[in-house]
């Protein structure tokens, strides 16, 4: 008998094993519980109180946050439409365009990692220099985008004073600044698809396009639904990208979701109606993501 | 025996310093300036304190203007509130009414030689009621117009004070001033404050000539954009910026003191923002209108926050701080409410940058002026009229019925 044993004897060895694990990882858990869990559980309690930031006063109001949000506040609607508008536009728009680049670039040639690095770049750049900097550019008729426009004849719109127009401008910057990180994940994913494939399809007859949908395409599987997982709940979540270049203006024409609920919360102290928004929007990405993984197990 | 002896000296210093340190209080104090002319200013107020109370030293902490009334809340409600700080009209309402300033009325009416009644009671209007004091206000500052007299001089034209002294100079000339000089300069004729006209900055865009007209964004629980007084000054604001196109319209830069606009409306805070200009310029009273003259003024006061654990000491800082000497020290950069130091010579000689003869638009614009108005849901009124006021402003739009669905937006909030 080990000296182990004489001490603990009545601890199996599948019992020391877990206690071992267990305590591995509860500084990860207990961040966890800690900083993710709870905060969930409170915004889960605030959501059911009437909380004011400023007064600190709090009172218990059942579901009533959640209904006037649903049934009586006719602007909440028109967000979740704004916020599903920025995601329908914005997230086939970047995969299309990460697509794109990363069969250009995933090829070795002179200049490709040049060229890659350009790409990427707007990724690590801050969000504030890059909102700053488009709104400047996407000012009215003095704007380097107008001007640019009026060159081969065509009058620009005011981009961020119209809100169809707003709306479409926040798409597109924000879709060159994240662009580059689904390019990176594309590439990595294209450069792990065995090239024998590629050649044998050749020997075969197969056309560039043939080669694409029939193999690429399909081996890109799993990396297009983490792509467009990830892009939609960040398409959702957008917050400083809205606050910096038009403020969920104007006439509301890009107010989403996500700054919605910063203006309830932070704007007007209301902490019990903000946290019922973002329980609302959390249930709604949650169920995108659902419906996103089911499809792909459907389709496999 | 040394070893004991020892450990008495040491224990009776320590007990000393904890001694000297429980009497030793420090004060934060927040405000929204980093300017260090400003802050120079009040740390040298906060010296003179120490004549009275030699142990307490005041921190001033600079949070910026956009930010601040949001910061403030994140404090007050994360358990870290300042002891004092500056506070803008239009949180007072918001502030006072969740019960989070303290009333100072008891330690500025106990204060030796404070003149509580010495300040100007329009100018304490926002501040207090029923005998409570909530706020002293340090700031009341009027909205002027500042003017680039190089440009008004390529025009050909008379400048607006001059007009002004003529009692030439009303919303009428305004427009047509305006228009003159966008076309004979090729620049803009007017901007609206700090460019932010169609934004952060609504109601200083709005509030000026709807006021000139007769009317007022509300008043008494009623909303006043759908009034015809306010109908008509808003209409020529969209006319002077979609026809006339003399006014920045939205989405353009037009910077004045970049020299891009003939003019602006402002604060004589930003006259500091002047001698880098790099051209000559003036500030003249706002133009008068079918209402009479209507100068309007933006207002900030100093508070003390309830939740703060040394709110008496607060409070004496603040009777300090805004005693009659010290509220003529801060005038050389925040025009006062106390009617004795308006009415003084040194108020009119107390910016260097601002000749006399302008500065007295400046006192004359406090003592008639009125308040911006302020509302214990402001933040909400102002979100709800942001989308309709961003209707207003397009070429095609009708202005009458834009400024109704303003109304029917923030009539509820009312």
């Amino acid at each position: 008998m080990t000296a182990r044993d004489e001490r603990a004897p009545w601890l199996t060895l599948k019992m020391r094993e877990a206690m071992e694990a267990w305590l591995f990882i509860s500084p990860t858990l207990a961040g966890f519980l800690i900083f993710f869990v709870g905060p969930l559980c409170a915004v889960v309690w605030y959501s059911l109180t009437e909380w004011n930031l400023l007064s600190q006063q709090s009172v218990f109001v059942g579901l009533d946050n959640y209904d006037d949000a649903l049934f009586h506040n006719l602007d909440f609607w028109q967000v979740v439409r704004n916020s599903i508008v920025f995601a329908i536009g914005l997230v086939p728009l970047n995969m299309a365009l990460a697509l794109a680049l990363a069969l250009a670039l995933s090829r070795r040639f002179a200049g490709v990692v040049f060229f890659r690095t350009v790409f990427f770049a707007p990724v690590v750049t801050s969000a504030v220099a890059w909102a700053i900097v488009w709104k400047f550019l996407l000012q009215g008729e003095a704007g380097f985008v107008n001007q640019m426009l009026a060159g081969i004849g065509i009058h620009g719109p005011n981009w961020l004073r119209e809100p169809d127009w707003a709306m479409v401008a926040v798409i597109v910057t924000r879709v060159i600044k994240m662009v580059g990180l689904n390019m990176i994940l594309y590439i990595a994913a294209l450069q792990a698809i065995p090239r024998d494939y590629e050649a044998a399809a050749r020997l075969e007859g197969a056309s560039n396009w043939q080669i694409f949908r029939m193999i690429t395409w399909p081996l890109l599987g799993p990396t297009t639904l983490v792509i467009m997982v990830i892009t939609t709940i960040g398409s959702f979540k957008v917050f400083d990208h809205i606050y910096l270049m038009t403020g969920g203006g104007p006439e509301n024409g890009t107010l989403v979701l996500a700054f919605y609920i910063y203006q309830q919360g932070f704007q007007f102290f209301d902490v019990g109606y903000a946290s019922a928004l973002a329980m609302i929007m959390f249930v709604i990405v949650m169920g995108l993501t659902v419906v996103q993984l089911a499809l792909r197990r459907r389709d496999t | 025996m040394k070893s004991v002896l020892k450990s008495i000296t040491l224990s009776m210093l320590a007990l000393g310093m904890m001694s000297s340190a429980l009497a030793a209080a420090e004060l934060r104090f927040t405000v929204w300036t980093g300017n260090e002319a400003h802050l120079a200013m009040l740390n040298g107020i906060a010296e003179s304190f120490r004549e009275t109370h030699p142990d307490v030293t005041v921190r001033f902490e600079t949070i910026p203007a956009g930010d601040y009334t949001q910061k403030l809340t994140f404090q007050l409600a994360g358990g870290n509130p300042p002891d004092a700080g500056w506070m803008m009209e239009d949180a007072a309402s918001t502030f006072a009414n969740a019960g989070v300033l303290e009333d100072l009325a008891p330690t500025l009416n106990a204060a030796e030689g404070y003149d509580l009644a010495d300040f100007s009671e329009p100018a304490m209007g926002l501040w207090g009621a029923d005998g409570k004091v909530w706020g002293v206000p340090f700031s009341t500052s009027p909205f002027v117009i500042f003017y680039n007299k190089d440009m008004f001089d390529k025009a050909g034209l008379e400048d607006p004070l001059a007009l002004a002294a003529k009692g030439e100079w009303d919303m009428e000339t305004f427009q047509e001033v305006a228009k003159a000089l966008a076309e004979a300069t090729g620049k803009w004729g007017f901007e609206f404050k700090d460019g932010q006209g169609y934004d952060t900055r609504i109601m200083h865009a709005l509030m000026p000539p709807i006021r000139a007209y007769g009317g007022d964004v509300w008043a008494n629980q009623e909303c006043g954009f759908d009034k015809p007084e306010a109908i008509a000054a808003v209409q020529q604001l969209h006319d002077m910026t979609f026809k006339d196109k003399s006014i920045v319209p939205p989405g353009e830069n037009g910077d004045y003191f970049s020299g891009n606009s003939a003019m602006t409306i402002n604060q004589i805070s930003r006259a500091s923002l002047m001698p880098d200009a790099g051209f000559n310029w003036g500030i003249a009273p706002l133009p008068t209108g079918p209402g009479g003259e209507a100068p309007v003024i933006g207002q900030a006061a100093i508070v003390v926050f309830t939740a703060g654990r040394q709110k008496e000491l607060a409070a004496a800082f603040v009777a300090h701080m805004t005693n009659e000497a010290n509220v003529a020290k801060m005038a050389q950069f925040f025009p006062p409410a106390r009617n004795s130091v308006l009415s003084s010579e040194a108020f009119t000689a107390s910016n260097n940058l601002i000749p006399a003869e302008q500065m007295e638009v400046v006192g004359n614009a406090i003592a008639n002026g009125k308040v911006l108005p302020s509302h214990e849901r402001s933040p909400q009124l102002l979100a709800a009229m942001k989308p309709r006021v961003d209707a207003l402003w397009r070429a095609d739009a009708n202005v009458e019925e834009s400024l109704k669905t303003v109304c029917a937006a923030i009539q509820p909030l009312l």
